[in-house]
């Protein structure tokens, strides 16, 4: 019974690392009605960044942090004016496939130049212990989890309060309505998408300082993103953090008194529960059901 | 549909005769392989091409296929031409239950729910070690019993047979099943879901159909798969396989019978072509993905119909708008 407080403790830590990756994913769906199947490999990206940054060049963890996050939102713009402007309005389908080619070559071009070894990413932080009651964490750890907190306050504070958050809200809620208010669309929907890119590469960077990262990590954190935005509702804000603590609470506990083989299963079985019993998701409130 | 069938025939004659001309066993072995993921890209291509939804679960069926003809031959002694028909029927029960839950969603939802069910029957597959031998994989799969003393050649030429066998069988269903009733349609389903409704369609059960036919096929070629490479592991239910069928049913144009093959033939050969560059054959494959979808959305099929009878097909008229006149 005194390891229940431990499994909470470290299903909330990485249940904010679901919750910050998947915010991503949910913004741009949410936004753009694009399902960005390359969501886990721009998060792999953020954490090979990250390693390359802090290890390789030896620069502090901020900094690192702060060029991982220039150079993936530029990434994620270019993604956007050259792959996914040109199927935009296509209906979902061709975006699928063409995000589900983007990440096939993502990850595999990351395969061939870095190889298969684990990375590490240099945190700013010492691994020492801190005990709070009955659960012990790291101060990396706790450090980690305030900088996901900050960074999704950031995101929401961008599209409540921001001209370009009002656009983006804009855009959503009627694109043509906003290109007649002088809305450049285009460039809000790239502002989106890159956007979305730092979130999941900040996520990617931000965890490999905790666990190594590696380049076939990808496909996993997809999967497990879409877990939490299936869970909390396509485009959902509250949802993407409330469902991510979940995942993270449900995969510790079932670790923890279950087995630890199998918890990646856990996250599929709720896909599979939610899909069919709230297929919109527990923070949904748009029903287009057909 | 009259070329459709001309062409599925004459393919067929030139692959009867093709082990009688090729006394070379990696040869051999290559147009087994294309044979298989003939069967294979069909199979998804009822359900991508006929449903119009986006499976990239399909790997579930081959995995269960697969698994099913290597454990009845391992534990039960089941010789093959009992193990690959129940390798198919096992597929299409879990085709139908996994299809009555998953074909209410659709869209991105679909794709996820369909991935979600081939990872569950994966991280079994490895984590089930008294029932599937987990991560060593079932290795000795029986081969048949009249191969006990055929020359390397021959058995390659039996397999070959044998997998051509199975390719006509399932293009001989996927062809009734597409120009049934049945198969229009689920084309219909496909082209406006609204209209199919109020003509008295119901979409479910057309698309449970094609599913339910689709993991069948993938059953079978998951059975002859596990008999001719001898090993099943837990990679029957990875996304290389579903990488693979996914780019022959684009390449070859989703929504014909003769695309897939010809995705099947192309892609089995590049990656033979392009060993040397393994590692990057996988970018590549991605690129292609990329390649396709931006500039060749029907595929190459769609692309040949189009050049063959223009402004017939309105499907790919999307980059001739001027031609759509003579549809009506």
């Amino acid at each position: 019974m005194d390891m229940l407080f431990q499994f909470i403790a470290n299903g909330l830590v990485s249940g904010s690392f679901y919750a910050l990756s998947a915010l991503g994913l949910t913004l741009i769906f949410g936004l753009m009605r694009v399902v960005n199947f390359a969501h886990g490999e721009l998060y792999m990206l953020g954490g090979v960044m990250g390693w390359l940054t802090t290890t390789v060049l030896g620069l502090n963890f901020f900094a690192g942090l702060a060029l991982t996050i220039l150079v993936m939102g530029a990434f994620g713009w270019l993604a956007d004016r050259f792959l996914i402007e040109r199927v935009r309005d296509q209906g979902e389908e061709p975006s699928i496939l063409l995000t589900i080619g983007l990440s096939i070559f993502l990850t595999n071009t990351a395969l061939l130049l870095v190889g298969t070894a684990p990375l590490n990413v240099e945190g700013p932080l010492p691994n020492k212990p801190v005990f709070l009651g009955p659960v012990v964490l790291t101060e990396l750890r706790l450090f980690a989890v305030a900088a996901c907190a900050a960074l999704i306050l950031a995101a929401h504070l961008v599209i409540r309060y921001t001209r370009l958050g009002r656009a983006m809200r804009a855009t959503f809620q009627d694109a043509m309505a906003a290109r007649l208010a002088g809305i450049n669309t285009a460039r809000v929907y790239a502002s989106t998408f890159a956007l979305g890119t730092i979130l999941a590469a900040s996520a990617g960077m931000l965890l490999g300082s905790i666990y190594s990262t590696h380049v076939s990590a990808g496909g996993l954190v997809s999967l497990k993103a879409f877990v939490v935005v299936i869970l909390g509702g396509m485009g959902s804000f509250a949802g993407a953090i409330v469902g991510g603590l979940i995942l993270g609470v449900a995969e510790a506990l079932w670790g923890g008194y279950i087995s630890t083989g199998t918890v990646d299963i856990i996250g599929f079985l709720i896909v599979i529960l939610t899909l069919i019993f709230k297929p919109y998701g527990l923070f949904s409130t748009q029903v287009e059901r057909a | 549909m009259k070329i459709e069938r001309n062409t599925l025939l004459v393919l067929g004659l030139v692959a009867l005769v093709f082990p009688l001309l090729v006394g070379n066993q990696y040869l051999l072995h290559i147009g087994v392989m294309v044979l298989l993921y003939a069967i294979l890209a069909t199979s998804l291509n009822l359900i991508v091409g006929y449903v119009g939804e986006f499976s990239l679960g399909h790997t579930a069926f081959l995995g269960l296929g697969a698994y099913t003809a290597a454990l009845l031959s391992l534990r039960l002694g089941w010789p093959v031409w009992a193990t690959v028909p129940v390798a198919g029927v096992v597929s299409a029960i879990f085709g139908a239950a996994i299809g009555a839950i998953t074909l209410r969603l659709r869209g991105p939802y679909f794709v996820i729910i369909t991935l979600a069910f081939a990872e569950v029957l994966r991280l079994i597959a490895n984590n089930w070690v008294d029932f599937t031998n987990g991560p060593m994989g079932l290795s000795g799969v029986a081969q048949p019993a009249l191969l006990a003393d055929a020359s390397p050649l021959m058995a390659k030429r039996f397999y070959f047979y044998l997998a051509l066998a199975l390719t006509a069988v399932a293009l001989y269903m996927a062809y009734r099943f597409v120009y049934s009733n049945n198969g229009r349609a689920a084309v219909t389903v496909r082209e406006n879901r609204f209209v199919a409704q109020s003509v008295g369609i119901r979409p479910f059960v057309y698309a449970m159909r094609a599913f339910v036919l689709g993991a069948f096929l993938a059953g079978l070629a998951g059975g002859f798969y596990a008999h001719y490479i001898t090993f099943v592991g837990a990679n029957v239910f990875g996304f290389a396989f579903m990488i693979s069928m996914i780019i022959m049913v684009l390449i070859g144009g989703k929504g014909t019978l003769i695309g897939p093959l010809l995705g099947a033939l192309l892609v089995t050969l590049l990656t033979e072509y392009l060993r040397e560059l393994q590692e990057l054959r996988l970018s590549l494959f991605g690129l292609i993905v990329m390649a396709v979808v931006l500039f060749l959305p029907n595929g190459l099929m769609g692309f040949l119909n189009h050049r063959r009878e223009p402004g017939e097909r309105d499907g790919a008229d999307r980059t001739a708008p001027g031609t759509q006149g003579g549809t009506a």
